[in-house]
């Protein structure tokens, strides 16, 4: 594979100002990732220092292997949402090694409202065991919860995909053979009881951790029974009565201790067997990335600067270069694994999709997982492609990304609007990983073009019903749309709703797709076979 | 397999004949043995070229190599087949449009040395800014738009003085 030969200038105006630019951003995001996860009102982290309990993230240092990285998702999650009360929606997933296996850790965060389940908490953790599912990832669930957050229970409880989803997805790991270990740290109220009831192993601490499906309030207000709550569903209650857990542990410390021995035990799953050479780091600085994203959405870059930063060597073999030149495709490896790269490089005209499909086929075909690296306009519109029939060689691509058997990760570089979106792996379409730069924008199509557009409409409306075009009307409908547009289309609105798995430091993206890749491979693959193909 | 290496004075073919029990290649047609050659990597070896001892020092980047032999530095450059296919639009004397859109900025003016891969045009089209950048080395003798000026795909936008001899 050929080193690919970077033609940024770092000495250029242009690198220098879109260097400040990013690194303006990424120190932003920063901010709000540490506030996210530390900043929190003295009243409750003394509360929770009289309890004798640790923080979520102290229990996480604790319970992972020395000195081993720990890819924590969607740390933003409900930024934007219950007017910042609930911080990274009050729980924190990621993927890490435990005793020497890679698994997903689940940690309920009970210094924000006793660690009540917001909606969006219900979405991350329903997300966490998806991701479980997909790579067969062994769970460890921090519980340390009061419940439902009662004031929105209509968003948290009923429907298909919110809590009920969660001990659903736990059902369905066990019966695919992924294990799971709960730790209850504090309580594990009504629907959360479940939770180490349907982990194959837990862990409860004396004191502290409690298990029932209704509190002492509850009890008392519904059959008059005064009684305690270690009485009810205490430690020693459930691991020599009932059998709802199974280890007693005196302290946080020494659950910790027993869920690492007995995480231990699990077997590991075989492998499958991804094409792999010795790891070696980019020959560029992958910090040139900051220089090389330019400081406005509209302007293009190469994206081979990208992935010159991303790659082992930065090697990279280029499919078809000489055709549909605005889509990158080609085979490159990441921490040593054979990855099969797609990158926009401009617009998706017919001869780009042709080769986006045509290259996602020779990646099933050769077990390569796949790599999208999304900064797309759209697919090329107006009357000549229509003709050429861009939209069927859009379904194309679309039909064999869809259903590919190899894993797929996907890294929101810059803008994602329309269609592209779909073609190039957005949210809809099973990325195993979905992750997000800060300068990164999503919507169907830009503010300014949906501004035009409604605008566009309103006049014909006007012109319809026989009257004048007011120009103070349509005006009023352009700003309207674009303001409404602009909040939604940031990365932290899409975050904030779990549009994605987290923003990262662009700097990160190799080690997170890294451990992502890695933790894909204790899955096996798909079935092959694809839908009809409109040719 | 055959290696093409560029030197100052040219370049060169490189053919591996065997690998044991020790390296042989057929350099420029004249066959050469190969023995004791150390790890591969930066830094300072020795080999043993037809039986005679070689000390030098190495460093390579992004495909081209430094070599510094008796207090000669060396640069070894190797020739990518990837660019003697010629990637996209390389080698010819137009630049064309890629698509229908409009003229941004105009970076080079006819007369103007231009490198492969230098900006001569920013263009903008379906919401995204794209550079349309010189297909190969050479001068530009005209630059057809101007900013503010519409195009329709495939329109000749800025052409390069046709490389001397022809093809």
């Amino acid at each position: 594979m050929r080193v690919i030969r970077s033609m940024i200038d770092t000495a250029s105006a242009d690198f220098r100002r879109n260097a400040a630019h990013n690194r303006d951003l990424v120190a932003r995001f920063r901010e709000r990732q540490d506030a996210a996860r530390h900043a929190r009102p003295q009243r409750d982290l003394e509360r929770l220092a009289r309890q004798g309990k640790m923080r979520p993230r102290e229990r996480i240092e604790k319970l992972l292997d020395p000195g081993t990285p720990f890819l924590e998702l969607s740390s933003l999650a409900a930024n934007m949402a219950y007017e910042g009360d609930s911080p990274s929606a009050s729980s924190v997933t990621g993927i890490g090694v435990v005793s020497g296996r890679e698994v997903m850790i689940r940690s309920d965060d009970s210094t924000v409202k006793g660690g009540a389940w917001y909606p969006l908490t219900a979405k991350k953790i329903v997300r966490a065991l998806e991701i479980a599912m997909e790579n067969r990832l062994p769970v460890v669930h921090l519980c340390d919860s009061a419940g439902g957050f009662l004031q929105l229970q209509s968003q948290v409880f009923p429907d298909k995909y919110m809590a009920g989803r969660i001990f659903r997805n736990q059902s369905h790991l066990s019966r695919l053979g992924v294990k799971q270990l709960a730790l209850v740290f504090g309580h594990c109220t009504a629907g959360g009881a479940y939770i180490p009831a349907l982990s194959d192993y837990s862990v409860i601490v004396r004191g502290t951790g409690a298990v029932f499906l209704g509190g002492p309030p509850l009890v008392r207000a519904a059959t008059g029974e005064e009684v305690s709550v270690e009485e009810l569903g205490g430690a020693d209650m459930h691991t020599s009565v009932s059998g709802t857990c199974d280890y007693p542990a005196a302290s946080e410390d020494e659950a910790i201790h027993i869920g690492r021995e007995i995480v231990a035990q699990w077997d590991r799953p075989t492998r499958w067997n991804c094409q792999q050479e010795t790891p070696e780091p980019p020959l560029y600085d992958p910090q040139e990335i900051y220089g090389i994203v330019p400081d406005d959405i509209k302007k293009q870059f190469d994206m081979r600067e990208i992935i010159a930063r991303i790659v082992d060597g930065s090697r990279f073999h280029e499919y078809q270069p000489a055709y549909g030149t605005t889509l990158i495709c080609g085979f490159a490896n990441i921490w040593g694994f054979k990855v099969g790269i797609l990158a926009n490089n401009g617009v998706l005209f017919n001869d780009s999709s042709l080769k986006g499909a045509h290259f996602i086929e020779l990646c099933n075909q050769n077990n390569t997982p796949l790599v999208f690296l999304q900064n797309i306009t759209g697919y090329m519109i107006g009357r000549e492609y229509e003709r050429r029939g861009i939209t069927k060689d859009g379904a194309k691509m679309i039909m064999a990304q869809s259903c590919s058997r190899v894993p797929k990760f996907t890294v929101m570089c810059n803008g994602s609007f329309g269609a592209g979106n779909y073609g190039m792996c957005g949210r809809a379409f099973d990325s195993r990983l979905l992750l997000t730069w800060p300068n990164h924008q999503i919507g169907v199509m830009g503010g300014d073009q949906a501004a035009n557009t409604l605008a566009e409409v309103k006049a014909n409306q006007m012109r319809r019903d026989g009257g004048e075009v007011d120009a103070d009307v349509l005006e009023r409908v352009w700003e309207d749309t674009r303001a409404a547009y602009q909040d939604q289309l940031s990365a932290y609105y899409s975050t904030s709703e779990l549009w994605d798995d987290g923003i990262i430091d662009p700097v990160d993206t190799r080690n997170a797709l890294g451990i992502a890749i890695s933790a894909s491979l204790n899955a096996p693959l798909g079935e092959p076979g694809y839908g009809v193909f409109r040719f | 397999m055959a290696l093409k290496l560029k030197l100052e004075d040219g370049v060169h073919e490189v053919e591996i004949v065997a690998r044991r029990p020790h390296l042989v290649v057929r350099v420029d047609g004249r066959l050469h043995t190969v023995a004791d050659l150390g790890p591969a990597g930066d830094g300072s070896g020795t080999v043993t070229l037809d039986g005679a001892d070689l000390a030098f020092e190495r460093i390579a980047r992004a495909g081209a190599c430094l070599v510094r032999i008796d207090g000669r530095t060396i640069a070894v450059d190797v020739v990518d087949p990837f660019d003697e296919g010629e990637g996209a639009g390389g080698g010819r004397d137009e630049i064309l449009a890629p698509m229908p859109g409009a003229v941004v900025h105009v970076h080079k003016a006819a007369g103007d040395p231009v490198v492969r891969g230098e900006a001569v045009l920013t263009i903008e089209s379906m919401k995204l800014q794209t550079t349309l950048v010189a297909p190969r080395d050479g001068e530009l003798i005209a630059v057809l738009k101007g900013e503010g000026d519409t195009f329709e795909k495939d329109e000749v936008i800025a052409r390069l003085a046709p490389v001397e001899g022809g093809q």
